[in-house]
């Protein structure tokens, strides 16, 4: 028998293309909520007043009716209207395709994300940051270098610049990207100050 | 846009956040669709790894008892059946220099430590909605709090964890908005203020009265 290959964005897009038609009205009220009970019902899944699974066996009931929703409904492509389907084989091989190891950051600011299971006694990997809240253009260096200065951070994620040179950053104008590249020029900053300047961002 | 990526090379993160109340109805059912989407990112769009992060519709926060029952089931189980890095956002409803805020980031740094998350991104204060409601004081606890709790028994953080959302999740509707980050910290030194300082032990103290050891990482 032959593994199942995995599928590229490519797949993905002349599937999203030839799938089975669906309005998104459809879709949120009656496709997707109908579904999700039909599973929940046929898995017998009920968390109880627990906030992490314990018991292997609602884990193994949780994993299979997430893998049978995908393969029912697949995944709306609103603007073909249009869903993609998949196949159990195929999301297996999706997972067997995806990275196990990835370097972030540079020189000795990097951070390698890898599994860790849920028993591990070393900490995930802490990215500090606005995580796109909206931050004052005046202290968008002194905010990001905040969390660059906590040696516990390992990685930033940025706020949103509320303006450049004074003007909102509003979309889909060129200030949209002349304010990307200026949070950007400013996280570096921020890193640099503190002497970590190839924290990933 | 991913195609991009992908010939150059990148590291491609994926972020899709659940809404628990919405569509797609209750907890367990928002947890299917989190896993189905999660493994749809892997398996249509090529993640490198996957930022998760349920969200209360109501509150519009990830720190609720409904949505970390989300992220724990979904994490957990993830955990139990693959090897993809997972990570998860933090958004809590209360504001900078507020004991309210540092409880609802530790409860989902503890929540997603132990259910084996590889990646934790914080914190959008204040819900993340207001200008300048931001500090690294907030990821200093996240961070701190993912130590203290790295190899903690699921069932003990379960019992820490119910005892812990029940000191804050009856204040939703009064939640403080707290300080500005210009408040918070001396910007021309990049210090944080002695109130918030004092605000944040205050916090490590209830944290360890309920169960969490953070001895080791204040020494």
């Amino acid at each position: 028998m032959v593994a199942e290959k995995a599928l590229t964005v490519y797949d993905a897009f002349l599937r999203s293309e030839k799938g089975p038609k669906i309005t998104e009205n459809v879709w949120d009220n009656n496709v997707i909520p109908v579904t999700a009970v039909e599973l929940k019902e046929k898995y017998e899944i009920d968390f109880g007043n627990k906030f992490i699974p314990t018991d292997p066996d609602l884990k193994e009931r949780l994993f299979r009716a997430g893998i049978e929703m995908l393969v029912t409904v697949g995944i709306l492509n609103v603007d073909t209207g249009r869903a993609i389907m998949v196949t159990e084989e195929e999301i297996r091989a999706g997972i067997r395709a995806a990275p196990k190891r990835i370097q972030l950051g540079e020189n000795k600011d990097a951070v390698i994300l890898e599994p860790r299971r849920s028993a591990s006694r070393k900490k995930p990997i802490i990215q500090g940051g606005p995580t796109g809240a909206t931050v004052s253009e005046d202290i968008f260096v002194p905010m990001i270098q905040s969390y660059a200065q906590e040696p516990i951070v390992d990685t930033i994620v940025s706020g949103v610049m509320s303006t450049v040179d004074g003007i909102p950053a509003a979309t889909n104008t060129p200030f949209e990207v002349k304010a990307t590249l200026a949070e950007i020029r400013a996280v570096r900053e921020a890193c640099s100050r503190v002497g970590r300047p190839y924290l990933s961002i | 846009m991913i195609s991009g990526w992908l010939h150059n090379g990148n590291v491609i993160m994926v972020e899709q956040m659940p809404i628990f109340g919405g569509y797609i109805g209750g907890v367990e059912e928002t947890a299917i669709c989190d896993i189905a989407t999660t493994l749809a990112s892997f398996t249509l769009l090529n993640a490198s790894y996957h930022l998760d992060g349920p969200i209360h519709i109501r509150w519009g926060i990830t720190t609720s008892r409904e949505t970390l029952q989300i992220a724990g089931h979904v994490a957990a189980t993830l955990d139990s059946y693959t090897d993809l890095l997972l990570a998860n956002q933090y958004y809590p409803i209360a504001g900078p220099c507020t004991e309210m805020c540092l409880l609802e980031i530790a409860a989902q740094a503890m929540l997603d430590t132990v259910s084996g998350r590889e990646l934790v991104s914080g914190c959008a204060s204040a819900k993340g909605v207001s200008e300048d409601y931001t500090t690294g004081m907030e990821a200093r606890m996240l961070g701190e709090v993912a130590m203290a709790s790295a190899g903690m028994d699921p069932e003990d953080v379960n019992d820490i964890l119910n005892r812990l959302v029940k000191k804050y999740e009856r204040q939703y509707l009064t939640a403080p908005q707290g300080r500005t980050f210009q408040e918070c910290y001396n910007v021309r030194k990049i210090v944080p203020t002695k109130e918030y300082l004092k605000v944040y032990e205050s916090s490590t103290e209830i944290l360890t009265e309920l169960g969490l050891d953070m001895s080791s990482i204040s020494d």
